[in-house]
């Protein structure tokens, strides 16, 4: 389906808007309510930019500072070009242990893989454990937002889900739900011998990474089951152990509206002594898949610099009414407008860079100031410039007689003249269905100027 | 960096954890600490607790008396773990301006008993919280190789953005702030 028809679909679902009007508002204000607890927002932002920015310069070398220090920790560090060499590293690590119940905690890299799907083909079950991510995996569906994968559900279509998949009794009880998915969970986690989690940070200084939650199912899954597999993109390392504190000031309170979220897991290296707490191995996968292209170029470069808190969904005019499941790609909203052409192909995304008013809301609450309008105009260049968007022959003819009229002064007059003189404007269905065009004034400006105008002007 | 363990930063500290959702018992000296760790696990109806081998720990729970089933740490599987009502540990650092619990898993075996029960318990030295996480990122070694930040107990917003305390792992968390006798 294309995104303009499953948009439309969403704007048809009277529940899923309700659910989505109620989470996004709650986010924004919880947002803001936090923000104002942080004595200087603005320059906690800029100096979290900056670290990306200093990062993202020199990646190759903090990966290779991060690698060596986290082996050195002992870990194994597994570098993966693409989205199936991720699954089959992940998937021969699974096999050679003879792991059978795998559980998992919440990681968009993993989505953006399809890892789920990998290690079903392998005969593997993976258990979602975040309670969103369980939700939605039960329902058959993927997360439809960074945060709060089922933000879209109410707790009705919830409770209706639970009574078929669990079979607990129908309940609109919010915690009654949630102590049904902890009891089934409680059994997977308690046989797991393989747990798999993303990471938000990772540290090139110590070799260390950090999860961020508040359920404590990534605590569980990183810390039972005897090997640990943590998924991460190449741009999630940070330079130094200190680094953490702004990021820590700035996530919590960009996603949840938190200062502090209930856990933070920094993991340095596989447990030390035989009788330490913890899995026997660590194994951290270091995922490419199209992001070595987007730092080649300086433009698209910012993009990396995501701490996925999701803010600029809440915060997105279109997501705020359609929702994350429109946009057919793991990562929706204005992030994911500039995530998914890059990650999975301008042709396959290309109706998302014009998924925007280009208002810039979602530039003003990145916590990291990326400047999407900015690179949603540079995608909207792309997408045009390789011929891969929906716009057909009559659009390029169209733009390219406006370049042309526009560059040429005189030109430009004869059109317009002849434009008043047959009254006709061309036809533009697509923007004036919503808008109206103004009236041409009789005279131009020129023509006011040249016939007497000047002389009046003068004092 | 200020003074740890000032009495602002303890205020502060001690203000922090009640709005993270955490119960706090601030008490002078091991023989009170006892007391009020009787007090608290008998307030949660908790029966089979659970101590890391900080030694303080095993101290105050051997003295806890009868009512309580104490179960060996080293020797209890995934399953008995899972049974457990209370579990009991120290934390290294506190942080005043979140109300932030730090745990070194070199120091102590707290990982899992701050996380299974549904009760966690935790001794903290008055003098050990810092103002700011920064400051306790300055403390913390590497050494260790999980370190822990706990804030309240464990939640989830995940239904409606609705939040529900006591997901997957504690519902209840109390801090027993010691103060020097």
């Amino acid at each position: 389906m294309s995104f303009e028809r499953s948009a439309r679909a969403a704007l048809a679902d009277e529940q899923l808007r309700g659910a989505l009007r109620h989470a996004t508002t709650l986010f924004g204000e919880r947002r803001r309510a936090a923000m104002a607890t942080l004595p200087d927002w603005e320059g906690a932002r800029d100096r979290a930019r900056a670290i990306k920015d200093e990062t993202l310069l020199h990646l190759d070398r903090y990966l290779e500072e991060f690698t060596a220090n986290a082996e050195r920790a002992g870990a194994r560090v597994h570098w993966a070009r693409d989205a199936a060499t991720a699954c089959e590293i992940i998937g021969r690590i699974a096999a050679e242990r003879g792991a059978r119940t795998v559980v998992k905690s919440k990681s968009m890299a993993s989505e953006e893989i399809h890892l789920n799907a990998a290690l079903a083909a392998r005969g593997l079950e993976p258990v979602e454990t975040d309670l969103g991510e369980y939700i939605v995996q039960l329902a058959g569906e993927g997360p439809s937002h960074i945060v709060a994968p089922a933000i879209h559900k109410t707790r009705g279509q919830i409770a209706a889900l639970f009574a078929e998949k669990l079979g607990v009794e129908p309940s609109d009880d919010v915690a009654a739900l949630a102590a049904a998915a902890r009891q089934t969970l409680r059994r997977r986690f308690a046989e797991a011998d393989l747990g798999i989690s993303g990471v938000n940070f990772a540290v090139a200084e110590t070799g260390t990474i950090l999860i961020v939650e508040n359920e404590g199912n990534a605590r569980l899954t990183t810390t039972l089951p005897r090997t640990h597999v943590a998924l991460m993109g190449i741009e999630k390392v940070i330079p130094r152990f200190a680094d953490l504190e702004v990021f820590l000031q700035l996530l919590p309170r960009s996603g949840t509206g938190q200062r502090m979220t209930a856990y933070q897991s920094l993991l340095t290296g596989a447990k030390r002594r035989p009788d330490d707490e913890g899995p026997e191995e660590l194994h951290i996968v270091v995922l490419d898949n199209g992001r070595s292209a987007m730092l080649a170029s300086p433009v698209t470069r910012q993009t990396l610099a995501c701490i996925r808190c999701g803010a600029c969904l809440n915060a997105c005019p279109v997501y705020r009414q359609i929702g994350g499941h429109a946009y057919e790609s793991v990562y929706a909203g204005p992030i994911g407008a500039v995530l998914s052409p890059q990650l999975f192909g301008l042709a396959r995304s290309s109706e998302l860079p014009y998924a925007s008013s280009l208002c810039g809301a979602c530039r003003d609450v990145c916590p990291v100031k990326i400047d999407i309008p900015a690179l949603l105009l540079h995608l909207r260049a792309e997408v045009v410039g390789r011929r891969v968007g929906k716009g057909g022959v009559l659009e390029r003819l169209a733009f390219s007689s406006y370049a042309a009229v526009m560059a040429r002064p005189r030109l430009f007059e004869w059109v317009m003249r002849a434009a008043r003189m047959l009254r006709i404007l061309p036809p533009i269905g697509a923007w004036t269905k919503f808008r109206d065009l103004r009236p041409l004034a009789p005279q131009s400006f020129r023509e006011q100027w040249r016939a007497g105008l000047r002389d009046q002007a003068a004092p | 960096m200020r003074t740890q363990g000032s009495q602002g930063v303890r205020t502060r500290f001690t203000e922090e954890l009640a709005a993270a959702g955490a119960q706090c018992t601030v008490v002078c000296g091991a023989a009170e600490a006892g007391r009020a760790l009787a007090r608290t696990l008998a307030g949660v109806h908790a029966r089979r607790v659970v101590g890391s081998d900080a030694p303080l720990v095993q101290r105050l729970l051997h003295a806890l008396g009868d009512g309580f089933v104490l179960e060996p740490l080293d020797r209890l599987s995934r399953d008995e773990l899972f049974a457990c009502d209370a579990g009991v540990t120290t934390a290294q650092w506190g942080i005043a301006e979140t109300g932030t619990l730090v745990l070194e898993s070199a120091r102590e075996k707290s990982r899992l008993l701050s996380l299974v029960p549904p009760t966690h318990v935790v001794l903290l030295s008055a003098g050990c919280i810092c103002e700011s996480l920064g400051d306790a990122l300055a403390r913390v070694s590497v050494a260790s190789h999980a370190i822990t930040l706990i804030t309240g107990p464990s939640r989830t917003s995940d239904i409606e953005l609705t939040p529900v305390v006591g997901v997957h792992g504690p519902q209840t968390l109390h801090v027993l702030l010691l103060e020097e006798a």
